[in-house]
């Protein structure tokens, strides 16, 4: 889990409960037993459109009003309206989040229930709730939560708030989509005389705004449908689809999408100044460190090592600390920290190597930052690396080139396994934000070749008469791919480890007794991690009168699920790699090799799959190879996805046919 | 109301710390003792903490642990000691870091409840295997877990510095409660995730005699401890070392854990300041008496539920017609536990009292499960039907436990009509489960149940196989390519079918439809898709259930010679539970027996015959479960049935080896393939 960049981002993906914040306040948060506001009754008026298709709810209203004062700070004031249409959402209400820098000014909630009878909560209908869900989180924000009264199929629920936003934040992502259809939203923006704005558009047309009067600018968009991701497979994340509208004040408020993200780069920059600066005791370490070091890589990696395995990964967020990192000293000194702290610690300590390192704020997974949307949604945070002109090595996999001129190695020392020169999988062709100060601009990040990740498989079975199995498997893997098991292996123990494998070999071999395993993980993270077991499964193979039925791929899967559903989602293929798997089986005596599947061979812009079985004496071959060489895919080519997908599937499934002799 | 609690937390999984804030109560009549106890307490010595430990060099050095082998954690030290007297409970604890994985413990969170009681003297270190001592500096933060009108709940959260494998934890704190509370008794859970070295439990009880204030001898229950005991040491505190502690339980299938965690729980089974119960019989004489007439009360047969019961049923029904017509009637009520419960602005628009009696709930036609249940009682008595009321812990929840001193296990509530001489349980409070059955969650199940004077407590019967079915019948077409399509229905009764109803209530058919759906890809062998078409008695819990799927996509291989295909088309994946662990340690609690009926009729494509039948298959646990496999070939088709029961809920460990031996060959039949081979060319097969 990594942390929220921001409080906007963390509004920004509400689900069915529906956030909403808002502008100038009462005395209290409820404000007092009033009568539904007009524009809540005049929402509720509102017919349920048909596109709602089997929405449980529907959001006929929702507006935000964003008051930003002289110093950019804003109170926003939201005001919303949900029918609930299905019994699922009678449990649906409103909530507000804040956090230490914030103050909800008050929050209401009316209904109107299908019978037109009008309700108001009571503060007992109210419960703040703390963000406490994380066991290696420690979060100082809250949400006030209302649970409506009423809130029957049919009635509508009216909300509205107003709440001092944090003032350091000069951005509103405005989340135009979300999981349930939205019949009207607006967003307005009151700027002070003279105070700029700037705004982009992820996945809808831009609307022109309104200027409701001097530097007050109100945009509105109708008949939103909700995204619905529910059943949809290899998919994007859902925030990389949903449309949003980010609106910015601040600095960033300025002509030019490389001037904003220069100026959101600066931001980070000037946020994060001096909490690297390294400590003697942070200095000593890294000196100790690359001492007698021969090259740059294995100065660099010696580092990045220690901050990956030394550095437990626990989450601090309190107010701006959910943006801002501690200081290098309180890190090093108490060995925790987040995604930022990490990123922190190592930049302090490659500066004490005399490696220059910059800040890279980034959501984690590809999709969600958009280089035509300047803004500081995001939830993670990496380090990019310069490269000095002279290090060509091919181990460092993962380089761009910035604008100026300077390679940087992308690294996320977050990932405590996924050696230095390579990039957790789910990051690669994302892009982030390189804070370096005035040359800050919006990054692409690398999808590496396909032989920076895999694994291979090799295994030796022998078929006994009766159809049962033994045999042994060896396996190595690389990369993102290796990462992930050494990431298993760190948050788990020995039983666990047998329970996962038991039922992950059974999947494959029913019935099978998983008879030992071992795994090898080297220390250095740049080596392949092995796994080697020993199985035994009963009545592998299945008399059908003469005849013996072989599976020759005996174990593990590469084949995902898909629908012959159209698509108008792109295809998420979640990593590029290579992955290999050979298997000799020796067949029982008394038998011959009657037929086996035909060989199969598929290359494609974007994959490519090939396996054969062949026989030779008593002995049954079976070998394959699949190629993943992109991450994500247009939804037209989901039909040669599917036929890839298929293939895979079919292949799997083969059986080749032994006969008596 | 009858009032109801499900505050029991023998089954809830504990906090990390493996200590959980008691809840309070101020005892109004009570408050002229605790005042007397607080004057008591400033003159008392106070308690010191244990002090850290210097650990030894066998604990610095330690890489593994032999009596723990593989674990990621483990215990030195744990300490907890309640005092009364000083009202505090402290504790302090010592943890070895043998894997990574172990370093979660490093963050501690200590839940509290803010004006009711502080935690003090917190401190920590980390010891690395080489002595170096890192303390605890950094402020620990006290975090808001949640609040509403009139409560709050904080935790103080900290998280020790420089972690490292082999590093010894160690910390200690203390909760200081407010001396105007109510300090329940409390509960000493000895097991934790990880095996304990070592544990000292220490309980400094206030000591009868004070004025006005007469407390028992603390009651307390040892449930499995090693062998060890609780003792009343010198200065009158009960305290228990314990060593060589195994980790809790965390098994598949196991059934509720509050029977199976070790623990030591004391009570106070006091009925007033005057008044106390001496042992765990007079407690549940007592409690059964108090139950007995509060259920007798709320279910009185008014005249209002005469007059009501009067136009449910006439005179001349038999008794099984009044009883089945009262629980028609009471089944059509709004069931709170499965729409919504009204709030209280709701409440006071419509003019509803709070209820009090079983008359209030058909007024209101609405209430809770257990108010509905005890209306039925109610209606029942007034038929002139020989009924009683039974409260029961859930059990999928927890198990009764007779040694818990406390009436606040139970759950719910239930029906027990005698017709024809015999028991008849009801599950009136359960809304869509149908007559003369249970809930699995009540089948098995103890508590109270009214007698003719007072309460005892009984058990509910189990279910048997025939009480649960799933009966699956497919007809399936194949073509030449390995496609398949058809239609299949599933009939379902029992618990299957409750759980389907019920997710209708709150949600709509189209959502139930998609999670039946999803529930059913598991039952596909790959490359297979299914859409629903539609239920058949979705509403009418008098009848089976039946779902209509559509199920279309590849299946098996094609060779230039042959066709195979999954001989049982829902059991080709890997599902059976058991096949994979050898080994268990604690009982296997599988819900409920019930059966399946697969009848799956493949239609041959053109050009195809079948190489040989299915050899048929007989596994047979005597007495436990059978799994029947057999085919039968006619022209152009085959037909595949199995048959699978299972007639128990639950098993003691000592048979694990027989129940992973038959699912062991309950998995590999399941694999079992069917062969077609190519024909001349005049053969003929079917299509839809």
């Amino acid at each position: 889990m990594k942390i929220s960049l921001s409080s906007a981002t963390a509004r920004l993906f509400a689900t069915a409960l529906l956030v909403f914040f808002c502008a100038p306040c009462p005395a209290n948060w409820f404000g007092g037993k009033q009568d539904p506001p007009q524009w809540g009754l005049d929402a509720a008026k509102t017919p349920t459109p048909t596109y709602v298709k089997d929405a449980a709810s529907v959001i006929l209203y929702d507006e935000y009003l964003e008051t930003v004062d002289a110093q950019g700070r804003a109170v926003e004031r939201e005001r919303e309206a949900i029918r609930i249409l299905k019994p699922q959402a009678r449990h649906e209400g409103c909530e507000v989040g804040y956090d230490v820098d914030e103050k909800i000014n008050y929050f209401r909630e009316w209904t109107i229930a299908a019978d037109q009878k009008q309700y108001q909560a009571q503060d007992t209908d109210f419960i703040d709730k703390g963000d406490n869900g994380i066991p290696i989180m420690l979060s100082t924000r809250k949400t006030r939560v209302v649970y409506p009264p009423a809130a029957d199929v049919g009635a509508v629920i009216i909300c509205e708030s107003e709440e001092l936003l944090e003032p350091y934040l000069k951005e509103t992502v405005w989340q135009i989509q979300s999981h349930i259809p939205v019949v009207f939203q607006a967003l307005e923006v009151d700027l002070p005389a003279g105070r700029a704005h700037s705004e982009a558009w992820h996945k809808f047309p831009p609307v022109k705004p309104v200027e409701v009067s001097p530097n007050h600018w109100r945009w509105e968009i109708k008949d939103m449908p909700a995204l619905d991701l529910r059943d949809v497979k290899s998919r994007p994340v859902w925030e990389a689809l949903a449309a949003r509208m980010s609106v910015q004040w601040g600095d960033a408020a300025v002509d030019g999408k490389d001037n904003q993200w220069r100026a959101l780069g600066q931001w980070t920059t000037t946020l994060e100044a001096n909490r690297p600066d390294p400590s003697p005791e942070i200095t000593a370490q890294t000196q100790s460190l690359i001492a007698g070091a021969p090259d740059f890589y294995t100065k660099l990696s010696r580092v990045t090592e220690y901050v990956q395995k030394n550095i437990r990964y626990f989450i601090v967020m309190r107010g701006i600390g959910g943006l801002q990192a501690n200081h290098a000293a309180d890190i090093f000194r108490n060995r925790y920290g987040d995604c930022k702290d990490k990123t922190t610690l190592l930049i302090s300590m490659l500066q004490v190597a005399g490696i220059h390192a910059v800040y890279m704020p980034l959501y984690d997974h590809r999709g969600v930052v958009d280089p035509d949307v300047p803004s500081i949604m995001g939830n993670h945070m990496i380090t990019a690396i310069e490269l000095p002109a002279d290090v060509q090595d091919p181990r460092l996999k993962a380089v761009v080139k910035a604008k100026d001129g300077k390679r940087y190695l992308i690294f996320d020392p977050t990932d405590e396994r996924t050696p230095v020169g390579n990039l957790p999988s789910e990051e690669q062709g994302s892009y982030g934000i390189l804070a370096a100060g005035a040359s800050s601009q919006i990054i692409a990040l690398p999808v590496l070749d396909p032989d920076a990740n895999g694994s291979e498989l090799k295994g030796v079975f022998t078929l006994a008469v009766d159809g049962t199995l033994t045999g042994s498997i060896d396996s190595s893997s690389i990369g993102p791919k290796g990462a992930d098991l050494r990431q298993f292996l760190k948050y788990t123990d020995e039983k666990e480890r047998r329970q996962y494998w038991e039922k992950s070999v059974a999947y494959s071999l029913p019935g099978v007794t998983l008879d030992s395993f071992q795994f090898i993980q080297p220390s250095d993270l740049d080596k392949p991690i092995e796994f080697h077991y020993k199985v035994t499964a009963r009545q592998y193979s299945h008399q059908a009168g003469p005849l013996l039925l072989v599976r020759p791929r005996v174990i593990g899967s590469y084949a995902e699920s898909f629908d012959d559903k159209p698509r108008i989602y792109p295809i998420d293929l979640d990593a590029t790699g290579r992955w290999r798997a050979s298997f000799d089986i020796t067949i029982p005596p008394g038998y011959v090799v009657d037929e086996t599947p035909d060989p199969v061979s598929l290359d494609l812009d974007f994959a490519s799959y090939h396996s054969s079985v062949s026989a030779k004496g008593n002995l049954l071959h079976y070998e394959r190879e699949y190629v993943v060489r992109q991450v994500e895919l247009p939804p037209a080519k989901y039909a040669a996805v599917r036929h890839l997908e298929s293939v895979i599937l079919s292949d799997e499934k083969n059986a080749a046919v032994l006969k008596k002799q | 109301m009858i009032s109801q609690s499900r505050e029991l937390e023998n089954n809830r999984p504990h906090d990390r710390n493996n200590f959980r804030a008691p809840s309070f109560r101020l005892l109004s009549g009570e408050r002229v003792g605790c005042l007397a106890l607080f004057l008591f307490a400033i003159v008392s010595p106070a308690f010191l903490l244990a002090q850290f430990q210097q650990p030894t060099d066998e604990e610095l050095k330690m890489t593994v642990d032999p009596k723990a082998p593989g674990a990621a954690a483990v215990y030195l030290y744990r300490e907890e000691i309640t005092n009364e007297i000083d009202h505090f409970h402290s504790v302090y604890e010592r943890i070895k870091v043998l894997a990574e994985k172990g370093k979660e413990l490093a963050t501690v969170t200590i839940p509290y409840i803010p004006g009711a009681d502080k935690i003090t003297k917190i401190e920590g270190r980390t010891i690395h295997a080489d002595g170096t001592i890192v303390p605890l500096t950094v402020k620990p933060d006290d975090l808001m877990t949640f609040k509403i009108a009139d409560f709050q709940e904080n935790s103080i959260v900290f998280t020790l510095p420089s972690v490292e494998v082999g590093s010894i934890l160690e910390y200690r704190y203390r909760y200081s409660y407010n001396y105007l509370i109510y300090m329940p008794a409390p509960t000493w859970w000895i097991q934790q995730p990880y095996f304990v070295h070592r544990e000292h439990y220490s309980f400094q009880s206030n000591f009868p005699g004070l004025h006005e204030v007469q407390i028992a001898p603390e009651a307390h229950v040892v449930r499995d401890a090693n062998g060890s005991a609780v003792i009343l040491d010198k200065h009158d505190a009960f305290t228990l070392d314990i060593t060589d502690v195994p980790p809790q339980p965390n098994e598949d299938w196991m059934p509720p854990l509050n029977t199976l965690k070790w623990r030591v729980a004391f009570f106070r089974p006091f009925v007033s300041s005057k008044e106390f119960l001496r042992n765990g019989k007079e407690f549940w004489d007592h409690a059964e008496k108090n139950w007995a007439d509060e259920v007798r009360d709320f279910t009185n047969p008014t005249s209002g539920i005469k007059k009501i019961t009067a136009e449910i049923v006439a005179p001349s029904d038999t008794d099984e017609q009044k009883a089945r017509k009262i629980y028609a009637a009471v089944q059509k009520l709004d069931n709170t536990a499965f729409s919504r419960i009204k709030s209280k602005a709701e409440r006071k628009k419509e003019k509803l009292k709070d209820i009090h009696k079983a008359e209030d709930v058909w007024k209101q036609q609405s209430g809770t499960d257990d108010e509905i249940a005890l209306l039925y009682v109610a209606l029942a008595r007034a038929a002139g039907l020989k009924v009683a009321p039974m409260q029961v812990v859930n059990r999928n929840r927890a198990i009764f436990d007779n040694d818990y001193l406390s009436i606040e296990q139970l759950d719910d509530y239930l029906a027990v009509v005698v017709l024809d001489g015999k028991d008849v349980y009801l599950d009136p409070g359960q809304k869509m489960c149908p007559f003369g059955t249970l809930h699995w969650k009540h089948n098995l199940a103890s508590g109270f149940r009214l007698s003719e004077k007072t309460a005892v407590i009984d058990m509910t019967p189990s279910s048997t196989f025939k009480e649960s079915s799933h009966l699956l019948t497919a007809d399936l077409y194949l073509d030449q390519a390995g496609n398949v399509n058809g239609v299949a229905r599933i009939v379902m009764s029992g618990p299957e079918a409750l759980h389907w109803r019920q997710l209708a209530l709150e949600n709509d058919v189209e959502e139930v439809k998609k999670q039946f759906i999803e529930s059913m890809r598991d039952s596909l062998p790959d490359g297979v898709n299914a859409d629903f078409d539609h239920f058949i008695a979705l509403d009418d819990y008098n009848v089976n259930l039946m779902a209509i799927v559509n199920v279309s996509g590849n299946l098996g291989s094609v060779t230039s010679k042959h066709f195979i295909l999954p001989g049982l088309f829902f059991e080709s994946r890997a599902k059976h539970p058991f096949v994979a662990q050898d080994k268990r340690l604690t009982p296997i609690d599988l819900h409920y027996a019930m059966m399946e009926r697969d009848d799956v009729t493949y239609h041959l494509p053109p050009g195809y015959a079948i190489e040989s039948a299915l050899p048929p298959s007989n596994v047979v646990w005597p007495d436990h479960a059978m799994l029947r496999i057999n085919s039968t070939i006619t022209d152009g088709s085959v037909k595949v049935a199995r048959v699978f029961a299972r007639n128990f809920t639950l098993l003691d460990p000592k048979e694990y080896n027989d129940l992973h031996d038959f699912y062991q060959k309950v998995a590999t039949a399941d694999q079992v393939q069917l062969v077609l081979t190519k024909t001349p060319p005049t053969a003929k097969g079917n299509q839809p």
